[in-house]
């Protein structure tokens, strides 16, 4: 059996043998026979060491409450992929390829953060005005202050205040913490200012931050946010490949289907008709040089 | 217009109805119903539980996926198999899901993408946790409905399935330990059940019926302990994908950090590894009705002929061959 890697790369991760995986220097059997969990396993992955219990702990919350979001976009992609009845996986992998700019953009926070960190060493300012810094400036500049706010949690996410406590609660607390507060206070001061109403922490401000402060890197961080997720998006799937049925649309159903034709509204271009071959090339000129066209182009 | 007017049309093309579907009032409304979980303005609720109310209450990872996929909590010792399973399957070096991660990467994407893409390299051949577990199941049900032993069953998912990727046995772990380490905690925290004791018959099965020396591999440990857990076979597909994909995370931090993007165009393929057809002229498109064949067959003999003819190129599809379900089974 041909055993030579897929991919040939010098790693700083891990190397398998015939006896043995090992991830950065520590052999995954001798790991996990001496009582390591995952979360620790996510440490010595990302991180390469082995965490405090207290940091470990925290993981450990944030993970088992990021992994189920009920309706959010993955668990839709999720749904909807598995309609077509690919493979799971297919399904599983479309959930985590949801997130992005606007769904979980934990790395995205996690830079901001860092750049303001260093701008206040740097400036030699309290991490308190560089959040006020921050704000004003996104703020200034239209621009929406990551880690603030969620569509469907209107009056603040539930998880994320708790996070924060959390947080604290395990001595955790550091200069991201700091800096996350004083953006959240600085982003409502502003606000109030301005006549806007209150806008809380969302989940990417507390658990963002809190996997930051255990010292996971932007991306590190978004993959362990994000990945997680897979898991309940798994169970969305595999709820809806066996106990729904495939393509969304069947007529059989109490309820109307995600994909019954009366779900399809349509605001287009009104129907026309279909030009002959023989008038084609007219009819596309025209078209281009009236430019009606552009409304509709994307 | 073209073929519209054909009378063999099933309704009366000139005439179709224009505009969209009307809502659906003789049903209820469609939502997202789900066994699964709810949020509200609130609360995030799974099979029931509060996520918050969990979490605080000192319920990790392992016991919500549990609830997710199970409607349980897990006994201590369940959850804490399954952190042993999931810290077991986070890596695997320079595999599959390792090179997917970085090969997305390498065109700059988000780290999303390539994470997600790692989970696609579950199949069912490296990772088949689905097909091991029907075969595990399968073997079983046969056992109790003809009062077979489980070592004559085992022997029978041995003999059926020997070529099969998924039976769980290989020559992989015969020098490393883990797969057997990993039996061993669980029967030390009491949680193995009959799928890894059938697991065991089919590893002793196989020793006697391969000629090359195999054993239990990582797939058949972790399938029998995970279905011991109670996972569904797909279940343990979906959870050990998503497992490694944290590892796709880092495989993609380290590619960026280490190796450099490629552009369209950038990679080679050196003509030392093509073994297609020699290079030809292309024929003009008058040259074109003189020379093109049709690959249309006319009779079943001359489809064979051709499909013979199809399958020497290599690339087509048509040297694959899957098994679909096959009718006759259910008569």
């Amino acid at each position: 059996m041909d055993r030579e890697p897929i991919l040939k790369r010098k790693t700083a991760i891990s190397y398998k043998t015939e006896e043995k995986t090992v991830v950065r220097g520590y052999d995954l059997s001798e790991l996990a026979d001496a009582g390591y969990s995952f979360c620790d396993a996510l440490f010595v992955l990302f991180q390469g060491r082995i965490p405090t219990e207290a940091e470990a702990d925290m993981l450990r919350y944030e993970t088992g409450e990021f992994l189920e979001h009920s309706m959010s976009p993955s668990a839709a992609s999720a749904i909807a992929v598995i309609g077509g009845r690919p493979n799971l996986p297919a399904a599983v992998s479309a959930a985590v390829m949801t997130f992005g700019g606007a769904h979980g953009p934990g790395a995205a926070h996690g830079y901001m953060m860092n750049k303001a960190i260093e701008r206040a060493r740097a400036e030699g300012k309290s991490l308190d005005e560089m959040g006020k810094n921050l704000v004003d400036e996104y703020m200034d500049a239209g621009l929406a202050v990551m880690g603030m706010g969620q569509p469907q949690h209107t009056d603040g996410d539930p998880r994320a205040e708790p996070t924060h406590i959390k947080h604290e609660e395990l001595g955790l607390g550091g200069v991201y913490l700091e800096l996350q507060r004083s953006i959240e206070k600085h982003f409502n001061e502003r606000r109030q200012r301005e006549g806007r109403s209150y806008v809380a922490v969302n989940m990417i401000g507390a658990g963002n931050t809190a996997l930051a402060e255990l010292g996971f890197s932007p991306n590190a961080a978004w993959a362990i946010g994000c990945v997680c997720r897979g898991f309940s998006c798994a169970a969305h799937a595999l709820y809806t490949m066996k106990k729904g049925h495939a393509w969304a649309a069947s007529k059989r159903e109490p309820m109307v289907q995600m994909l019954d034709l009366s779900m399809i509204k349509y605001v287009g271009p009104p129907d026309r008709e279909v030009p002959s071959q023989e008038e084609r090339q007219e009819y596309a000129r025209k078209e281009k040089e009236e430019g009606g066209y552009k409304k509709w182009a994307l | 217009m073209g073929s519209l007017d054909d009378p063999r049309l099933p309704y009366d093309y000139k005439n179709r109805e224009r505009g969209t579907v009307a809502p659906d009032t003789t049903r209820q409304p469609f939502r997202w119903a789900s066994e699964v979980a709810y949020k509200n303005v609130h609360r995030i609720v799974t099979r029931g539980y509060d996520t918050t109310e969990l979490v605080e209450a000192g319920y990790g990872i392992e016991d919500v996926i549990f609830i997710d996929f199970q409607s349980r909590i897990p006994l201590i010792e369940e959850a804490k198999m399954l952190s042993y399973v999931m810290v077991m399957s986070l890596e695997d070096g320079l595999s599959s899901p390792a090179a997917i991660s970085r090969i997305v990467t390498k065109s700059k994407t988000l780290l999303t993408q390539a994470a997600g893409a790692s989970i696609l390299a579950f199949g069912h051949a490296y990772g088949a946790y689905t097909d091991y577990g029907k075969i595990l199941d399968t073997y079983l049900k046969r056992a109790e409905k003809e009062g077979m032993s489980l070592a004559e069953a085992a022997e029978m998912a041995v003999r059926d399935n020997i070529d099969s990727e998924a039976l769980g046995v290989s020559d992989l772990m015969l020098k490393d330990p883990a797969a057997k380490r990993m039996i061993a905690r669980a029967e030390k925290l009491g949680v193995a059940g009959k799928y890894i004791a059938f697991a065991k018959e089919i590893a002793k099965a196989a020793q006697k019926l391969f000629k090359e020396p195999v054993d239990l591999d990582m797939l058949g440990a972790t399938g029998a302990t995970m279905m011991d857990l109670g996972f569904s076979p797909d279940a343990t597909w979906c959870i050990l994908a998503v497992t490694r994909a944290f590892a796709g995370g880092a495989h993609y931090c380290e590619e960026v950090e280490r190796e450099q993007y490629i552009r369209l165009g950038q990679a080679l393929t050196p003509k030392e590894l093509y073994d297609g057809p020699a290079d030809r002229p292309v024929p003009s498109l008058e040259e074109r009705a003189k020379t093109a064949v049709s690959g249309v067959a006319k009779t079943p003999e001359e489809w064979r002929q051709k499909l013979v003819e199809k399958q020497k190129l290599r690339g087509s599809g048509w040297g694959i061959v899957e098994e679909i379900e096959d009718p006759r089974r259910k008569m």
